[in-house]
């Protein structure tokens, strides 16, 4: 053997074919040392307490057969080499083996000692070379992504420099500016916008590789996100000439989602589309709901430009992928932002994929998963498998005094949830996850088992324990209100889920009437308290 | 009387833009280059307002939010956080030592000058909203 000390751990449980192995691997050689075990689970017991040189492996143990046997022992050490010992000459199941990592696959009858040492030499060099390579290309995986986050910080410094003396200058704060000169500054301004829009993605897309890209879900309308998205797209489109249209499902339900994601993805999405559509076509961005599918939210953006050609539309998602047909002038950016849309929505659960008809134009669609209200409620709202005889809902909402926020507003939001939680019986109600975007008015609904009475005197409590907060009046105006949650009574042959279900829909609907309403709530006895 | 506004930043140019920019919006502009300036400064000048870099040499960002917060005189400073860094790895870091908010270089001139505004002065009172 190669290794002075070469230790085997024989995986068998015939005890002549033990007896056989063991007589082959040491004749000749003082310096093995052999651990036998009849049982899968012995080894795999073994393996944990310490290290083999290799691990010899019957495939039909008394407690795993076959492909399995080497399935379970590699997850469990991959970084192990393993020599399977098979009575069965089968190639398909040697070829399976060595794919799945095994190193090599013996005959019993046709073991020799000088062919098992020479297997075992080589199993454990072709190891230690795999290990080798793995670690070097983690290593370099983690070099590339520290670079590149490296040098997208480095190239801020000169670019914010540039950026604040170009609009020192726009914003004729050093003087005044001939209108040629003032074009030639927002020509400046424009590509450092442009090269500021690379870095940020060359640092989203690293972090998306390295896994590190981190998305903050909240309850929202995506209506309100698209519309958001239209209005900033607006200018871009008609400088254009291109028609931007929207259209909105009238019962959109709200969503669990990141809102400056999912309006990244949106804007991207418009944004490439209105770039590869030319002058007097249109663009619309759409959501809907779709029967087969009840449980994601659908939106699309489709333009009339020239479409994809089915090659490229499998590779469209991928990093750094650029039409290779496309104009220089409409190739402006990393080839990173399908990429990141990818990840953005593969973060949230949610598909993303592209369907063309080429020469009239392309539609680009991706899911979110829809907020389920009913999930959540199901602990809190029944008790001994019954719905809870009275809901109530109650609002909180955070207005700043100041646009943005004075402060950090961020802690704010997260300290009143705080308050919010402690404030409620949590084995009966249920203080639902943020609404609506960040960084401005926040609002908080709390779903209570309990009548309107009652909870008064939960309001009563929020809003004492809220106006403890230090400075909280100086940053915000609080309003608390409460409704009663209606709800039909039940038929004879509804069942449980049913009736949370109609719970949740009744609820929902509740929210999303107040939340386009702004301050108000309603209910058939909207009831402010204060 | 303006306010004055404190600019730490260790690029000059950068400071000298700044102080420009808040002039012209009606700012008065003290200026310092590294973290133990950036504390003296603040000392004798007395800012409505900081901004403030992190990648700052003699005491970094972090070190000059922690000197301010354990200020009895200084901590009630708004100090608003203009670099480089990564917000994801510094954000919240920054939001927790104290600063009120966080802004990526490049930044926004209008958002950060509202920004400014809506941390700087006495708190606009709305009296009617809190009945007791």
């Amino acid at each position: 053997m190669t290794n002075p000390m070469t230790s085997v751990l024989l995986i068998e449980d015939n005890p002549g074919d033990a007896d056989l192995v063991r007589l082959r691997l040491v004749e000749g050689h003082s310096h093995v040392k052999v651990n036998c075990v009849s049982r899968l689970a012995d080894g795999l017991a073994a393996l944990s307490r310490e290290t083999p040189s290799v691990v010899l492996l019957d495939l039909n143990l008394p407690d795993s057969k076959g492909a399995e046997t080497f399935r379970r022992l590699i997850e469990h050490a991959p970084n192990v080499p393993v020599v399977v010992l098979s009575g069965q000459d089968d190639d398909t199941l040697a070829m399976k083996a060595v794919h799945s990592g095994v190193q090599d696959y013996l005959l019993k009858n046709s073991l020799t000692s000088k062919h098992l040492e020479r297997a075992i030499g080589y199993a454990v060099e072709r190891q230690a070379l795999t290990r080798a390579l793995e670690m070097a290309q983690k290593q370099q995986l983690e070099f590339k992504n520290q670079f590149l986050s490296h040098v997208s910080h480095e190239l801020r410094t000169p670019l914010t420099c540039i950026h604040q003396y170009v609009t020192l200058l726009l914003d004729g704060l050093a003087g005044p500016v001939a209108p040629d000169q003032s074009d030639h500054l927002k020509t400046i301004l424009r590509s450092v916008n442009q090269l500021h829009a690379m870095i940020r993605d060359l640092l989203e897309a690293t972090r998306a590789e390295a896994g590190k890209m981190r998305v903050e879900p909240r309850c929202i309308s995506l209506a309100e996100l698209a519309q958001q998205t239209i209005a900033m797209m607006r200018p871009t489109a008609n400088d254009k000439g291109i028609g931007l249209e929207i259209g909105l499902d009238q019962r959109l339900p709200l969503i669990f989602a990141d809102p400056d994601r999912v309006l990244e993805v949106m804007i991207n999405l418009v944004d490439n589309a209105i770039k590869f559509t030319p002058h007097d076509g249109s663009v619309m961005l759409q959501a809907c709901m779709v029967d087969s599918d009840p449980g994601s939210v659908y939106i699309s953006v489709t333009d009339t430009g020239r479409g994809i050609n089915p090659e490229t539309k499998a590779l469209i998602f991928d990093r750094l992928y650029q039409d290779p047909e496309a104009s220089d002038s409409s190739r402006s950016g990393l080839g990173l932002g399908l990429y990141i849309c990818r990840e953005i929505v593969r973060l949230h659960e949610g598909r993303i994929w592209v369907s063309s008809d080429p020469g009239r134009g392309s539609t680009f669609s991706f899911t979110l998963p829809i907020y389920s209200l009913a999930k959540l409620l199901t602990p809190a709202v029944t008790y001994q498998d019954q719905l809870r005889p009275a809901f109530s809902l109650v609002r909180v909402e955070l207005t700043p005094l100041s646009s943005p926020p004075r402060g950090n507003w961020k802690e704010t939001a997260q300290q009143c949830l705080d308050i919010l939680r402690r404030c409620v019986y949590l084995d009966k109600d249920l203080v639902l996850p943020p609404m609506g975007a960040s960084g401005a008015a926040e609002t908080f609904f709390v779903v209570a088992s309990t009548d309107l009475e009652q909870c008064g005197v939960m309001t009563t409590r929020i809003r004492e324990q809220l106006e403890k907060l230090p400075d909280l009046k100086a940053k915000c105006t609080l309003s608390i209100m409460a409704a009663q949650i209606e709800l039909t009574p039940p038929g004879p042959d509804e069942s449980l889920e049913q009736q949370v279900m109609a719970l949740a829909d009744q609820t929902t609907a509740m929210i999303m009437t107040s939340m386009e309403r702004k301050h108000s709530i309603p209910g058939k006895h909207p009831q402010l308290v204060n | 009387m303006p306010s004055k506004i404190l600019v730490v930043d260790d690029d000059p140019d950068l400071v000298r833009a700044l102080r420009l920019r808040l002039r012209a919006n009606n700012f008065d502009v003290a200026t310092a280059t590294d973290g133990y300036s950036a504390i003296s400064a603040a000392q004798k000048e007395r800012p409505a307002l900081i901004i403030l870099d992190l990648g700052l040499p003699v005491g970094d960002g972090f070190v000059v939010l922690d000197r301010l917060q354990n200020s009895d005189i200084l901590a009630g400073i708004p100090v608003i956080v203009l670099s480089a860094r990564d917000p994801q790895m510094n954000e919240e870091r920054a939001l927790k030592a104290g600063a009120a908010a966080f802004f990526q270089k490049p930044a926004d001139n209008d958002e950060l000058m509202n920004v400014i505004r809506a941390n700087i002065g006495p708190a606009p009172e709305f009296k009617q909203a809190w009945p007791s």
